[in-house]
């Protein structure tokens, strides 16, 4: 019988895990010492691990994730929770530039063991707290990108990102910290660059992770009743990208549907269209599809938030045009 | 009180550091290099000064402007040479140039090419010497015009509230490529800014490398002891231009700022000291200009570096 945790709970365990594991692993960001994080992830981690390796750090985006890029080329395996995804451009020398090219412009004289936890996604928090912006990070060498789904995937991914030697933007839904699913006893990590087929079907592949994975699962449900199967492929990072599983599913079914949270325009689905077009020409017997943000910003109000996010019923609607 | 020999041996790293950059701008006069060279002539002394004041294994972040830090610390003439043309046998294997010249078991860092980029870094290498009860202090150099950036406000705040082993050098030699100090910045000494971080604040003359050394050391005396941060303002000079081949058109203290050469007052007063005599100068003079060319002629002697280069060292 598996145990039965929350996503955050997972990304809490990790944590704890992996600081009792490595005293080089240290945690900081505003709030996740005393309060224990503003969704409470860090909660009873400065207890456990004292105020040398949990502690709040000010408001100074630039300064956490650059501090955390020097403490890591000096040894440490730095854990930064930025609180929110879209600050990533608050601090964007320190993202694009200090984690991703430190290394590569010194000749490799560094490594980078930086973990930078971003929570993202809409939940009415206003247009610059609600977006993922993972596009940015899979333009840019140098970083990898987690997208976590479940709360297994998020314990074992970052678990991994923790003890990779590459900065590691790690994404957490908001959406997702309540949800909970069943997890497996032991230290388990897992690869990045290797994603998974959350369902099987014939008719469409769909490419859907984090919040609109589970809208996806919602339309494979609904679909299925009208004899439509997708399948479901979950890529669990997006930097590495595992196309080579994506390709498979795709020679099996024909069809494409990339589901995501971020703005369309060359966003991640456009980047995966590109490279089925690229290496997967063949195997499309219908025209590539993605569903995402209009290009417009994530309003602060449920209506208008729930307008622009891709819906159920708009990934059915898109799907039966591709089965059809 | 600076010792006899050490005033002999930032004379002489000076020295060498003035005849290496020296040949660097010949050689992309000449075309053998790019341009991409920010002299640091009258800066020199100062910057081998403050590192003579503390322990070769105290890491170094540096500002662009010149590569006597790098000298001062030791690191191959060819190597630097290297990477600037784009040979093999440089530091970061035709990835960074100049600007990115790296020499960790010298306890150099490297540079962020973004200017006060690397503020934020220091902060975290500090934390690491702190997590580790390290007895080394980071260093970091910068420019007036890097003091204006964001980083430099949140790098010193945060240095302050935790107490880090950092020392902050800001290098003021009045210019922020052609932009006057006090077109852009609004205090006189930007060490006043210290006030606003609690940390203490100096300025000092960068000719003299008695007030350098002692700053630093008093700053590495209070950061070893747990006692946090400082920031020291070097009043500098920038003899030349912004970059090697910067006519400065825009520079209205073209004509005098030759007379204030602080290598010129430091020749003079250790032969004043009789610790060197003019003949022993030429002689040091002409072994460094040897051992410039015989740098030049390994790197022109070495291949170009290998293009598929630009695929490597991206991830560990």
């Amino acid at each position: 019988m598996m145990r039965t945790i929350n996503y955050g709970q997972a990304i809490n365990e990790a944590l704890a895990e992996e600081m009792a594991r490595d005293k080089d692993v240290i945690l900081y960001g505003l709030d996740v010492a005393a309060w224990g994080g503003i969704f409470n992830i860090t909660k009873g981690l400065l207890d456990r691990f004292g105020p040398e390796r949990v502690f709040d750090s000010p408001i100074s985006e630039s300064a956490m994730v650059g501090a955390g890029v020097g403490a890591a080329i000096m040894g440490l395996r730095p854990v930064v929770e930025l609180q929110y995804a879209d600050f990533i451009l608050v601090a964007g020398d320190e993202i694009f530039f200090k984690a991703g090219l430190w290394r590569y412009m010194h000749g490799g004289a560094f490594k980078v063991p930086l973990v930078v936890r971003l929570p993202s996604g809409a939940t009415g928090a206003g247009p610059e707290h609600s977006t993922c912006p993972e596009a940015y990070i899979m333009h840019s060498p140098g970083l990898l990108c987690a997208v976590p789904s479940t709360a297994a995937d998020a314990k074992a991914l970052l678990k991994e990102a923790i003890r990779l030697d590459n900065p590691v933007m790690f994404f957490e839904h908001r959406r997702l910290y309540q949800k909970r699913d069943a997890i497996p006893e032991g230290d388990v990590t897992l690869p990045f660059g290797k994603g998974i087929i959350r369902r099987e079907g014939r008719h469409v592949t769909v490419v859907a992770w984090q919040y609109m994975l589970s809208r996806a699962l919602k339309a494979a449900e609904i679909l299925e009743t009208e004899g439509i199967e997708i399948e479901i492929f979950d890529p669990r990072t997006l930097s590495p990208f595992d196309s080579e599983t994506l390709i498979e599913s795709v020679r099996k079914t024909g069809a494409c549907l990339v589901v995501e949270e971020g703005y369309r325009r060359l966003g991640v689905g456009a980047e995966i269209g590109a490279m089925l077009m690229e290496q997967a020409f063949g195997y499309l017997d219908r025209p590539f599809r993605r569903l995402a943000i209009p290009d417009v910003p994530v309003a602060s109000v449920k209506p208008l938030v729930d307008r622009v996010l891709p819906s159920v019923e708009d990934i059915c609607a898109t799907c039966r045009e591709l089965a059809a | 009180m600076i010792q006899n020999d050490q005033l002999k041996h930032i004379f002489a790293k000076a020295l060498l550091t003035r005849l290496f950059e020296a040949r660097l701008i010949k050689l992309t006069a000449e075309g053998f290099l790019p341009p991409l060279l920010h002299p640091g002539a009258g800066q020199e002394v100062a910057q081998i000064a403050a590192l003579s004041a503390l322990n070769d294994d105290d890491p170094l972040l540096y500002s662009h402007r010149g590569v006597g830090y790098m000298v001062a610390r030791g690191t191959s003439l060819s190597a630097m040479i290297a990477d600037m043309a784009g040979r093999a046998g440089g530091t970061n294997n035709g990835k960074g140039g100049i600007m990115h010249v790296v020499d960790v078991p010298n306890a150099v860092y490297g540079e962020s090419g973004t200017l006060g980029g690397g503020l934020v870094l220091s902060v975290g290498m500090g934390m690491a010497l702190k997590r580790r009860r390290s007895d080394q202090v980071v260093i970091h150099f910068f420019g007036d015009g890097a003091s204006n950036r964001g980083t430099f406000h949140e790098a010193l705040n945060w240095a302050a509230v935790q107490k880090l082993p950092c020392i902050y050098v800001c290098e003021n030699n009045g210019w922020a490529v052609s932009v006057p100090t006090s077109v852009s910045t609004a205090v006189e000494n930007i060490a006043d800014r210290a006030a606003g971080y609690g940390i203490p604040g100096e300025v000092v003359d960068g000719a003299d490398p008695n007030a350098v050394m002692a700053a630093i050391s008093d700053a590495a005396r209070r950061a070893r002891a747990g006692e946090g941060p400082s920031l020291i303002e070097i009043k500098a000079i920038r003899l030349l231009g912004h970059y090697a081949a910067d006519p400065q058109d825009y520079r209205a203290d073209a004509a005098t700022v030759k007379e204030r050469d602080p290598l010129v007052t430091l020749r003079q007063r250790v032969i004043d000291l009789g610790l060197l005599s003019e003949a022993e100068i030429d002689a040091m003079t002409a072994d460094y200009e040897a051992q410039v060319e015989q740098a030049v002629e390994t790197v022109k002697a070495a291949p170009l570096i290998d293009a598929d280069q630009a695929f490597a060292d991206l991830y560990a």
